[in-house]
């Protein structure tokens, strides 16, 4: 009998724990595995690489912005919006935990920041290879 | 006749610090960012009467009311003489004296009054803040600006009498209200000096001056221009008003590109259309997912120009046409008012560069409050 209660009680606290984690707190890993699998579905995808990811974020696609105009070349330091002037927290996630941690809010942010700089949606492949580049980036 | 003190420490500190306050009153009154300094001598004035009104009754012998309670009719009566080269000479206050003191205590009582309603409507902070409507709040300021003009001709008057009694009667009676002597008949009693109450006095001044001033010298202004320093915290400003409603989803959402514009800053249906165009958001898209744009455009709706009653949201919602649906403030007939005599070069400052930063000089802007007394161009 006790035992039940002891389990039940261990259970309940478990379920209550989990659900009190927010839904959303991944790490940039995970983060980069989700963009993997769906990179993956296109044919002829041979991974990602922090270069490719370096020079697609440091230079300019026909549009007025690169993605340093805001970030600057150094994401591991403090940007500042371009039109607006308002300051950005560093990007690159040893700088800052809190980025790559909410696949909603980097989804949103690819959606704005891709359309601002190329002027369309980033594909999985280029969020991937920027995604490896930032890792690499040191404090 | 022998000298005696006539005017206790007390009467003198009053009179004084009346004066000061009057004319500091007056001289920061044309200029919105001084407008903490002249709030600070209006309650000080105010305080000085609601003394003065005290030691009318508990003072020094010449201090009391009694003792210079003369009617309208003695007083003219007096100034006649007087202007005829006569009029006999009075230790205390004479008639006509005894009238200009009543006239500037009621003067500034009322003038003391009105402001603080002015500053409960208008500002809506102070002591009255939110009992009375904006509206209302400017008839308090119509009124307030007349019984100023009327208590500095009442002033100037006051000097004159001074100047030509002094004259007549060959004596110095602005020395006298510092010293407090004067010559007097052998049979006047002497006042008291109530050093004391004077020396309480004083305290109780300083002590709320240095209350009023503390967080301005607290912290200097330069430091607590937030928005350079990541945004994050909160500028810490003195005078603020009442705190306007907050919503964390809106100020990430909104607070990420640029500082938070407050939805009391432009009305309903600029919002409406603001978030009905979010695609094309001064040339970004916003790409908000239906739930969180709901959310935001209801606390936007809900707290709109239109629904605020701070002097932002009031007048910046009059200068609107109704058939117009600004997207920025910075288009608004008021904001354009406002901002018409800042320089070009100060548009230019490293801080500003953006007409939209509009926290490098309001200190208080991711508050919306836009308070006079936050107001500092970061030359
Ligand atoms: C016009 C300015 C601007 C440009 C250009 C820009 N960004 Fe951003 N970016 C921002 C702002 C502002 C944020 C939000 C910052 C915050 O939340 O503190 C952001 C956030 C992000 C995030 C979200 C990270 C997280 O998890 O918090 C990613 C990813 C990102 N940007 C990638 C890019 C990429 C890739 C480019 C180039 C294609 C780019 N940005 C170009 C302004 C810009
Ligand atoms: C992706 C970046 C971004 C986000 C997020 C964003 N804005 Fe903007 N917003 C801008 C830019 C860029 C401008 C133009 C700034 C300029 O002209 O200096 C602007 C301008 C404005 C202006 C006009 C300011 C003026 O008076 O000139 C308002 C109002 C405004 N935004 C409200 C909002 C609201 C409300 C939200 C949240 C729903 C929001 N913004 C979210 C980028 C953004
Ligand atoms: C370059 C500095 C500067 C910037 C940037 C700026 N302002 Fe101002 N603002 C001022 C000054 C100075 C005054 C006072 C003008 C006066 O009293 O005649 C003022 C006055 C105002 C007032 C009237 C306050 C009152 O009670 O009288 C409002 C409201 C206001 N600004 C809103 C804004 C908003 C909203 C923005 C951003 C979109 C903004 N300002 C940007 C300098 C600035």
């Amino acid at each position: 009998m006790l035992r039940i209660f002891y389990t039940s009680g261990l259970t309940l606290m478990i379920v209550a724990g989990l659900a009190a984690q927010p839904a959303f707190a991944e790490t940039p890993n995970q983060i980069l595995s989700s963009i993997q699998s769906e990179a993956k579905t296109v044919p002829g995808f041979q991974g990602f690489s922090a270069e490719r990811g370096a020079i697609f974020f440091k230079t300019q696609h026909g549009k007025e912005f690169s993605c340093t105009s805001c970030h600057t070349e150094n994401t591991a330091a403090q940007g500042k919006h371009a039109s607006t002037g308002k300051a950005i927290l560093p990007l690159a996630p040893s700088a800052n935990a809190e980025r790559f941690s909410d696949p909603a809010k980097v989804e949103k942010w690819f959606k704005r920041n891709c359309n601002d700089v190329v002027g369309r949606v980033c594909a999985a492949q280029e969020k991937g290879d920027v995604l490896t580049y930032l890792l690499t980036v040191k404090k | 006749m022998k000298r005696i003190l006539i005017w206790d420490v007390p009467t003198r500190l009053f009179h004084w610090l009346l004066a000061i306050s009057f004319a500091v009153a007056w001289l920061t009154s044309a200029k919105d960012q001084w407008l903490s300094v002249h709030t600070f001598f209006g309650y000080l004035m105010l305080g000085l009467i609601g003394f003065r009104l005290t030691w009318g009754v508990a003072g020094g012998h010449y201090a009391r009311f009694t003792s210079f309670l003369y009617s309208p009719m003695t007083g003219l009566a007096y100034l006649r003489q007087i202007l005829s080269g006569g009029g006999a000479r009075y230790v205390g206050h004479n008639p006509a004296g005894s009238q200009a003191a009543y006239l500037l205590l009621a003067l500034g009582l009322v003038v003391g009054v009105t402001g603080l309603f002015t500053q409960g409507g208008e500002e809506q902070h102070g002591a009255v803040a939110g009992m009375v409507s904006f509206t209302l709040g400017r008839m308090f300021k119509e009124a307030h600006e007349i019984t100023a003009i009327l208590m500095l001709l009442m002033v100037f008057g006051h000097l004159a009498g001074v100047a030509i009694e002094s004259w007549l009667h060959k004596e110095n009676l602005p020395l006298s209200m510092v010293t407090g002597m004067k010559d007097a008949p052998e049979d006047a009693p002497a006042s008291k000096p109530y050093r004391l109450t004077g020396a309480l006095m004083l305290v109780v001044v300083s002590a709320f001056g240095g209350w009023w001033f503390f967080y301005a010298l607290h912290q200097p202004i330069e430091a607590r221009l937030g928005y350079q320093v990541g945004g994050k915290d909160v500028p810490h400003v003195a005078f603020v008003g009442a705190k306007l409603p907050d919503n964390a989803q809106w100020r990430e959402e909104c607070g990420s590109c640029h500082m938070v514009f407050h939805p009391s800053l432009l009305p309903a249906r600029s919002w409406q259309k603001m978030m009905a165009e979010q695609d094309k958001h001064f040339g970004t898209d916003l790409a908000l997912d239906a739930a969180a744009s709901k959310v935001l455009l209801a606390f936007m709706v809900n707290n709109a120009a239109e629904k605020s009653a701070t002097e932002a949201a009031l007048k910046i919602n009059g200068s609107i046409k109704p058939d117009a649906f600004p997207l920025r403030i910075t288009e608004t007939q008021y904001w354009a008012d406002k901002h018409r005599d800042i320089a070009e070069s100060d548009w230019r400052l490293a801080r500003v560069k953006s007409k939209t930063n509009c926290a490098a000089c309001h200190l208080d802007a991711e508050a919306g409050t836009f308070e006079d007394a936050a107001m500092h161009i970061p030359r």
